[in-house]
């Protein structure tokens, strides 16, 4: 016992464990925002389909206590320990997109679900999490050879090989373009280079512009050969020309965010969930947030999510390594893409794309990966040593 | 790395910066008008809320009508299909409900984005409670036991909605079709009650809407339905059903018997009480099923109609009724719904003569002391109108006329009276109009009464004795009423009561006296001369005179348009007790499908048939002896029959009341309105020698080859009106 005590006194002496009440607060700010508004948008439908109002608060809260209980043991485990299952775990994100061909369960026109014991679990959000660990390690080992174009492709491989797996075997266009933003923001901060970034992103700009030339131009030449994306992108052009199809639940998601007004019409009183925005709990909660809450809601959330990536960078800038430092922009880039895409949807900044709210949308397995992010974030945060902090400032 | 964190920081706060920016111009530059596209998206009017109309209820709490709650069964095939797991367990809990699921499967396959297709109509409540608390049980079990998602039976039902309405219910099927009505689906009533109360019947449907309150924030309010009131009728089921017993046996005694067809064009039966009109049951041959009111092969054995809708002379066959066209098929289930005590109008015949002799009577025109010789025709203004005997009934009293029927005598009282005095007392007797009975429909026929001004001699002649002038069941029976309770006028109803549909009583409906029609004295001559037409020696209405009772009453023939057909109208209209009456029968035979149709047997008949069941029920003591036929007839009656709704006579019984009613007293048949005199029976009169017809029955002048009755002498083959040419006015 007096062992036990001397050892505890003499790291508190050493080095005071840095644990970030800041990003712990606006973590379960956020999770209990997230849950009051989720309980708003989804009761009226829920209430109808279900006969139980409460039928999705019930499933998120169960997701969200049991994300909370990993997010607790991820944040004490050493996240040193997650570079060594680095290819185990995208061996597992592999396995699991595979798995779909054979035993996936098809939801609204998409295959993109797995069942475990009656619970439902989406692949693309491990395959996330992989990219995130895998890419951190392959930073790590390569070094300075990260600047290299061999090693860039080196690092950019694996994830490569996950998005082109979500796309092809799930469709699922958003999630494999957030596997390649997570990378694309570590390799950012990870080569000191500007130049060939700013090439890459003029090409995948130009690459998007054609795209879109392109399908306008099909369009132009047989409106009936167009697949579901090609609609979209005209439905975000012209949204009021397909409000009764395509673009019914951007234009309804639009009138949503205008009738909020300032301070919104109150919690609970939103119309557009009425039958208006289906299934609003999903993709479009942004919008009910904006109708009940107003553009005052609406920015107080932003700045909830600005408050916490800036907690990220600020660990990732105090990371005692590397591989903690990857995995904090890993993370940092994950939350901040998806945010940022799902603004835009819901604003129709961009084309109608499935990106979710992170911490507030509902669905399970993404706030159980999210809360194992920030799980990993807090173990990063707990290595630094106060008085290093004290010595960059 | 640590400008470059920065560098990633200020991208995403960039990012953040220019989408605020974008939520901030939709506000700013759309707010207005998104705000008015979301306000007049919201249905604020939605929903109406369905009332229950009330019921018809008779005068011993039996339902005749009803409301009943039912539910149109709505697939969502959109929704069925939305997982390939819900299909099975939808259509399985379908099957349940009755509903042909491999329809429904192909249905849905076919049109995978119809979201609103009604697959059953008029489930019934119970039947939708049963399966909603089966849903439920299951449900709850299938969360009990964890059973998986994808292998729940009772959860994965969907797609599957109802929608609430009211439908019109008759659990007594045809019983007083006549008077009951039916109402069509948008809660519309035809014919009788339903048509004539409907807005009694009807409620206020109730609302659920939506309006938004001063902070634009939207509510929603329930005005609740406010249903229709009930109507408590006279009608007695009981009664209803004797009546329509004997409407119903008449018919299949008679039916396809000279031609095709029906037992008579039409059969009209209504029992009343004679003190406050009220009608305790009103019926007509043939009816329908009030709850399949459109059910064409009713109208089988219905007499063709020509351009004017009157009978043709042809009936209808089945082949003609499948072959009917959608024009005819309306036409002929509207004179099947018609209600012929009401709606339909013939000429009454001899039963209109206490009628005439009540006008004198009253009129002071003759006392009732005088004594008319008949020679079995009168010259009146060049024309020869012949008595039913042509053979003469003798010098006969005021009294007596009435016993056996003469025309003769009846012209003469006529004449006495003037046509002043005649005229006047059909409007007092309210002859040609409404009586203004409670039914739809009830038709006018002041066009087919004469005015004194237009009337000439013949025309009164012909009058007298009930030919010539057109009025209704209704018409006649209320009269009738008038003429012999002491003279009091009662307005003929069916409805005593309304109430709520809670069961307060919103209205009574009391008895009516609309007029005095004659004095005491004089209704109490007309009861005691109706009486001798039962009890006389040359009575013409002994056939109608139930076992145990003692009746009044008047026979009545009355020769159809055109003249020379043969064809009649024979009714007898009767009352009880004679010297305090309470209840009045009058049983219209329009047309029997028989050789020879100048017989009130026809009517008397089912007069007597009916009374020997409705007295008794009714708890009217017995005042006659009964003879040993008779005892045995009512014991075998009364093991048939219980008085209850749905028992019907066993016909083994009727047949032996048949054929005891012909061996009885000695006079076999009803021999309407021609029985022919005491004295002439002694004298062995001329016809008496005539041959009888093997085949008839009838005896044969052989100077003509005419039909003549056997025990009156009436001549079947000529009529009364031979020589009478009289316009209708």
């Amino acid at each position: 016992m007096p062992e036990r005590v001397l050892k505890r006194s003499v790291r508190v002496q050493g080095a005071e464990v840095f644990r970030d009440y800041t990003l712990i607060f606006v973590v379960l700010f956020l999770l209990a925002l997230g849950l009051v508004m989720l309980y708003s948008t989804s009761s009226y439908e829920a209430a109808l389909q279900f006969g139980d109002s409460a039928y999705y608060l019930k499933k998120q809260l169960f997701s969200t206590v049991i994300g909370l209980l990993v997010m607790l043991l991820v944040s004490v485990l050493p996240y040193r320990l997650w570079g060594r299952l680095a290819t185990p775990a995208f061996a597992l994100a592999v396995i699991l997109i595979l798995a779909i061909i054979p035993f996936g369960v098809e939801s609204r026109g998409a295959k993109r679900w797995l069942y475990f014991f009656g619970v439902s679990f989406q692949p693309a959000e491990a395959a996330k999490l992989a990219t995130i660990v895998v890419a951190a390690a392959m930073i790590e080992r390569l070094g300075s050879l990260v600047k290299t174009l061999r090693g860039m492709i080196l690092v950019f491989l694996p994830p490569v090989i996950l998005s082109f797996m979500l796309y092809k075997i799930t469709r699922n266009l958003s999630s494999a373009m957030i596997v390649m933003a997570i990378v694309a923001c570590m390799v950012f901060v990870s080569v000191p280079d500007y130049k060939r970034f700013v090439l890459l992103a003029v090409a995948v700009a130009a690459a998007g512009a054609l795209w879109i030339f392109m399908t306008l131009r099909s369009a132009q030449a047989a409106e009936d050969t167009l697949n579901f994306r090609g609609n979209r992108i005209l439905a975000w052009l012209d949204p009021q020309a397909y409000a009764d199809d395509t673009a019914f639940q951007t234009l309804q998601s639009l009138y949503a965010i205008g009738s909020g007004g300032l301070f919104g019409k109150g919690l609970g009183q939103s119309m557009q969930k009425l039958g208006y925005i289906p299934e609003a709990q999903n993709d479009m909660i942004f919008s009910i947030i904006c109708e009940e809450l107003g553009l005052f809601g609406a920015i107080c959330i932003i700045l909830l999510f600005i408050i916490m990536i800036w907690r990220f960078i600020f660990i990732a800038n105090n990371a005692v390594d590397l591989f903690g430092a990857m995995l904090v922009v890993g993370v940092t880039g994950h939350i901040a893409v998806q945010v940022i895409l799902n603004l835009a949807v819901v604003t129709n900044t961009i084309p109608n794309t499935g990106v979710t709210l992170p911490f507030i949308s509902y669905g399970g397995t993404s706030v159980l990966f999210l809360l194992f992010e920030v799980g990993l974030v807090l173990s990063v945060a707990r290595g630094i040593r106060l008085k290093a902090i004290d010595s960059t400032q | 790395m640590q400008k470059k964190l920065v560098v990633l920081f200020v991208i995403v706060l960039l990012a953040f910066l220019g989408l605020s920016i974008q939520i901030y111009a939709i506000s700013r530059d759309k707010g207005n008008e998104y705000s008015k596209t979301v306000l007049s998206q919201q249905s604020y009017d939605s929903r109406v809320i369905d009332f229950k109309r009330g019921s018809i209820i008779d005068a011993k709490g039996t339902v005749l009508a009803d409301s009943e709650l039912v539910y149109d069964v709505i697939v969502d095939a959109k929704q069925m299909l939305s997982k390939d797991y819900y299909l099975e367990p939808s259509l399985h809990a379908l099957e349940e409900l009755g509903i042909d699921s491999a329809a429904v499967r192909r249905y849905v396959t076919d049109n995978p984005s119809s979201q609103y297709y009604i697959v059953m109509k008029n489930l019934p409540y119970a039947r939708k409670t049963a399966y909603d608390e089966r849903l439920r049980v299951g449900r709850e079990q299938e969360e009990e036991n964890g059973t998986p998602v994808k292998d729940r039976i009772y959860s994965n039902i969907k797609g599957i909605w109802f929608d609430a309405n009211y439908i019109r219910n008759y659990p007594n099927g045809s019983l007083a079709c006549d008077v009951i009505g039916f109402t069509n689906g948008s809660n519309q009533g035809q014919f009788g009650l339903e048509e004539y109360y409907n807005d009694t019947l009807n409620g206020t449907p109730g609302r659920e809407y939506g309006y938004l309150d001063e902070m634009s924030n939207l509510e929603r309010t329930t005005i609740d339905a406010t249903d229709g009131y009930n109507l408590i009728t006279t009608i007695d089921a009981n009664i209803q059903s004797i009546i329509e017993k004997y409407l119903k046996q008449f018919n299949d005694e008679h039916a396809n018997a000279v031609h095709t067809g029906n037992g008579a064009n039409n059969v009209g039966c209504i029992v009343m009480n004679v003190k406050t009109g009220e009608i305790l049951g009103m019926g007509s041959y043939p009816g329908f099923d009030l709850n399949d009111p459109y059910n064409i092969a009713m109208v089988t054995g219905m007499p063709r109609l020509n351009e004017k809708d009157a009978p043709s002379g042809e009936y209808l066959t089945g082949e003609d009724v499948n072959a009917m066209s959608a024009d005819d098929q309306t036409r002929y289930l509207n004179a099947l719904w018609r209600n012929y005590c009401i709606s339909d109008y013939y000429e009454p015949g001899s039963v209109a003569k206490p009628f005439t002799v009540a006008a004198a009577l009253e009129s002071g025109s003759i006392t009732g002391n005088e004594h008319y010789d008949c020679q079995g025709k009168l010259d009146v203004a060049g024309w020869e109108i012949y008595c039913h005997n042509r053979y003469g009934d003798g010098i006969i009293s005021v009294s007596q006329s009435i016993e056996m029927s003469c025309n003769v005598a009846l012209m003469e009282i006529a004449f006495a009276a003037g046509k002043e005095n005649f005229c006047k007392f059909q409007d007092i007797f309210n002859f040609g109009l409404k009586t203004n009975i409670d039914l739809a429909n009830e038709v006018r026929t002041d066009m087919m009464i004469f005015d004194a001004d237009k009337m000439n001699i013949a025309d009164l002649a012909t009058n007298s004795f009930g030919q010539n002038f057109n009025v209704t069941m209704i018409q006649m029976a209320a009269g009738f009423a008038s003429l012999i309770n002491g003279g009091n006028y009662y307005e003929p109803h069916i409805v005593s009561k309304i109430t709520s549909a809670s069961g307060t009583t919103v209205r009574n409906i009391e008895p009516r006296i609309l007029k005095k029609t004659v004095s005491a004295q004089t209704s109490a001559k007309i009861r005691e001369y109706c009486h001798q037409v039962v009890v006389g020696p040359n009575g013409t209405g002994k056939t109608a005179r139930p076992a145990g009772y003692m009746i009044g009453g008047k026979t009545g023939t009355a020769e159809t348009l055109p003249r020379q057909n043969n064809e009649y109208v024979v009714s007898f209209m009767g009352f009880t007790p004679v010297d305090d009456p309470e209840i009045l029968i009058y049983v219209v035979v329009d047309r029997p499908n028989v050789v020879f149709q100048a017989d009130a047997k026809f009517a008397t008949g089912i007069v007597r048939n009916v009374l020997t069941e409705v007295l008794p029920y009714l708890g009217q003591p017995m005042t006659e002896p009964l003879s040993e036929s008779e005892m045995e007839e009512l014991s075998q009656l009364e093991e048939s029959n219980a008085y209850a709704i749905g028992a019907s006579g066993a016909p083994a019984a009727e047949e032996v009341e048949e054929e005891e009613t012909v061996s009885e007293g000695g006079i076999p048949e009803g021999t309407e309105d021609f029985v022919t005199v005491g004295e002439e029976e002694k004298k062995e009169p001329a016809w008496k020698s005539f041959e009888i017809d093997p085949e008839t029955g009838y005896l044969i002048d052989p100077s003509n080859g005419h039909h003549i009755d056997p025990d009156t002498g009436f001549d079947y083959d000529s009529t009364y009106a031979d020589e009478v040419v009289t316009p209708i006015p």
